[in-house]
């Protein structure tokens, strides 16, 4: 398969990245990993003229601790990193576990969490960890900048706030507060090399080891046109004692926010049945790691 | 428009004028004519493309030959020194871990990558490495039990 004709930039700074982008806008398509761009290329789903690499701009692939009250993740970081990193591991699970499941090794060593949000694919393995992270994008251009909730980035199938003159920079996430923990788990057919069937982040706060869930996100992708919040299951957990039956409850009632679709990776029938068991199951997960929490 | 790079392929170091839409795959094997890496699917699910850029394998038909600029590639013909095959080949050899050939290449890169961090990898460790890599002879079997081999062959030799 070839890839169409196109002219490469290959800018050194930030600021020439904007500058570039600010000029060819709409003509340029921004390249990371490559892992989701090239093969649309390839497939001729995409023919942009300009390709502007922002492998080489400083910073892009740094994830940066702030004194333990929160974390930079450069948009560039490829998920290869995220998984093995400690830091994410132990505070920010969701995602180094989300990491870990994209694709194989040799795509994991390319594609960047950036790369895999701006391409805003419904069953992307990114998304959800970021939205039960409740974490912030820096979108930058020549002319500002902006800081948008993830909650508030995707439009729909591909489509996310992102303006032809803008770059995703980096992700914002603080570090969730003590008795905290989380998951993710996705469902596919095969273990590697895998787009999800339906995937289920978790993040829960506990006031103590034993006390009640005072906070609690859940993330679904794969599941409608964008990932979306389980809020009315978010709401029913708050404030109560964490138990199976009250985790069911909250699964059952995730399958009324979804609107999943019947296609060859499965039906919306099973979509639906898998959603309630596994936001169950990963709220389940999520608890045991808030409960063995440790500063 | 063509731009000039610099890479470092199997030690050597190379300098070449590549078009921007050419893909490292097709750099190495239609321009250098190291046709060790496969061109299977051209998409990134197959694996046969496999080479080791920096260290880290990746599947050379989504990587552009101009983002190879400045950095080290390793490709398997780069993998026997002074004629004698690698632990890895030799032991694939043995297990009878080839069949038709075609995932070799990557399959080996890829356990490369892995044995060159983890000295003693589970079998799970090893499977991992290689979910990035299709063998459609059905020979994971024996393929997970030469890096096996290879891994102790590997460890044996650095003790000794």
């Amino acid at each position: 398969m070839l890839l169409p004709r196109f002219e490469y930039h290959e800018p050194t700074t930030l600021e020439d990245a904007l500058n570039l982008l600010h000029e060819l806008g709409g003509n340029a398509r921004v390249l990371a990993g490559g892992t989701d761009l090239l093969v649309k290329m390839k497939r001729k789903l995409e023919k942009p003229s300009h390709v502007i690499s922002v492998a080489r701009v400083p910073g892009m692939d740094q994830i940066i601790p702030r004194n333990g009250h929160a974390v930079t993740i450069g948009a560039g970081v490829t998920a290869a990193e995220l998984a093995r990193n400690e830091l994410v591991m132990d505070r920010f699970t969701p995602l180094a576990i989300a990491a870990g499941k994209l694709g194989a090794p040799p795509i994991r060593n390319r594609a960047s969490i950036g790369g895999n949000l701006a391409n805003a694919r419904p069953a992307a393995d990114f998304p959800p960890p970021c939205m039960v992270l409740n974490a912030t994008l820096k979108l930058k251009s020549a002319k500002g900048e902006r800081d948008i909730p993830v909650n508030d980035f995707f439009r729909g199938p591909g489509e996310t706030v992102i303006e032809p003159n803008e770059l995703l920079v980096s992700l914002h996430i603080e570090t969730p507060p003590p008795w905290s923990g989380g998951s993710y788990i996705k469902l596919g057919a095969r273990k590697a090399m895998e787009i999800s069937m339906v995937n289920v982040a978790a993040m829960i706060t506990l006031q103590s080891a034993d006390g009640p869930i005072v906070d609690v996100r859940i993330a679904l992708g794969a599941v409608a046109p964008t990932p979306v919040r389980a809020l009315a299951a978010e709401d029913l957990l708050v404030g109560a004692i964490p138990s199976e039956e009250l985790f069911r409850k909250a699964g059952e009632i995730g399958v009324g926010m979804c609107s999943p679709i019947t296609d060859h990776r499965g039906t919306m029938e099973y979509r639906c049945m898998m959603i309630e068991v596994l936001t169950k199951r990963c709220l389940t997960e999520a608890l045991a790691r808030a409960k063995a929490w440790k500063p | 428009m063509k731009t000039l790079i610099q890479l470092t392929v199997n030690g050597e170091p190379v300098e070449a004028a590549v078009d921007a839409n050419r893909t490292l795959l097709q750099f190495l094997r239609e321009d250098l004519e190291l046709t060790g890496a496969k061109h299977g699917c051209g998409l990134g699910d197959c694996g046969a493309c496999t080479v080791i850029l920096d260290g880290k394998p990746v599947n050379s038909c989504l990587v552009l030959a101009v983002q190879a600029n400045g950095r080290s590639v390793l490709t398997i013909e780069g993998l026997a020194e002074n004629g004698k095959l690698h632990p890895i080949q030799q032991a694939f050899v043995d297990k009878g871990a080839i069949q038709c050939g075609f995932c070799t290449p990557g399959m080996i890169l890829s356990a490369k990558a892995l044995l060159d961090t983890n000295t003693k990898p589970t079998e799970i460790e090893i499977r991992t490495a290689i979910s990035g890599n299709l063998c459609r002879c059905t020979g994971y079997q024996k393929i997970v039990q030469a890096i096996q081999d290879a891994a102790e062959a590997m460890t044996g030799k650095e003790g000794s």
